[in-house]
């Protein structure tokens, strides 16, 4: 077995079944965070180690074809523009910077909370896409090649 | 007063990897523990004998609770100390294209 690319047999059917668990669990702490302990960056740290997990078992060839990094990229740069048209929406209808315009809906149910949901789910995808991509752009440096004296 | 002490001692062990220590990744995982025995001593000077976690749910009468504000701040300083482990990881990586080595007693060609 190719030991270089990835990591055994037990490892990759385990990751492969437990994966989509890991990211299932983030998404609850996302959507649940104005509720219950947790939220943006707990969730979004949940799912970039179900990603980090996939490239551990599978190694970065996989990795690289299943998921389009530079998309990721993307994602992770316009979070912090729709957080700030978020806010800025904010002073339009709600009277100052990140007020809240929605229905604040009745207390401990999941539509709730105003703008709280859809700032935390902002948070959450830039936590998750930011973390994967800091950890994969570690991953891809050679260790052997390039600034030599 | 106790447990003040012992957040003091786990401080004392990540200052003496990073005075001690030779490899540059042992140093990075003393800088960490450093960071985590500041953010536990800060948590627990907000800790209140019995108290909640400081959120409202269904069933539950409001009783003693911790103070959230420490909580949110040690929650930015994680996220900053991810950002300082992760330039510190690359800078070390960088300082290992350069010299092939992590040992910082042998990365001495820039000294005159």
């Amino acid at each position: 077995m190719n030991h270089s690319n990835g990591m055994t047999l037990i490892v990759r059917t385990v990751t492969r079944l437990s994966v989509w668990l890991i990211f299932l669990y983030g998404i609850y702490i996302i959507l649940h965070g104005h509720l219950s302990p947790g939220g943006g960056f707990a969730g979004g740290v949940i799912i970039a180690l179900g990603f980090l997990n996939v490239m551990l078992a599978y190694g970065r060839g996989f990795i690289q074809r299943w998921l389009n990094i530079d998309f990721m990229k993307d994602i992770e740069a316009s979070m912090a523009a729709l957080f700030l048209a978020v806010g800025i929406l904010g002073i339009s209808f709600g009277g100052g910077f990140l007020a809240n315009f929605l229905s604040k809906g009745a207390l401990f149910r999941l539509l709730s909370g105003g703008t709280i949901p859809i700032l935390n789910i902002l948070i959450g995808l830039k936590v998750a896409m930011a973390l994967f991509v800091v950890v994969w752009t570690l991953a891809i440096m050679h260790l052997e090649e390039g600034g030599q004296e | 007063m106790t447990v003040y002490i012992l957040c003091f001692a786990v401080l004392l062990i990540g200052i003496y990897g990073v005075l001690v220590k030779r490899d540059l990744i042992k140093i990075i995982l003393a800088l960490g523990i450093m960071g985590y025995a500041t953010n536990l001593m800060i948590i627990l000077f907000a800790y209140r004998k019995g108290g909640h976690y400081p959120i409202l749910e269904k069933g539950r009468e409001v009783t003693a609770m911790v103070d959230p504000l420490p909580q949110a701040l040690i929650l930015t300083s994680i996220v900053i100390e991810l950002g300082i482990t992760a330039m510190l990881v690359a800078l070390a990586i960088r300082l290992y294209q350069k010299y092939q080595t992590f040992d910082i007693t042998k990365i001495r060609r820039l000294s005159g």
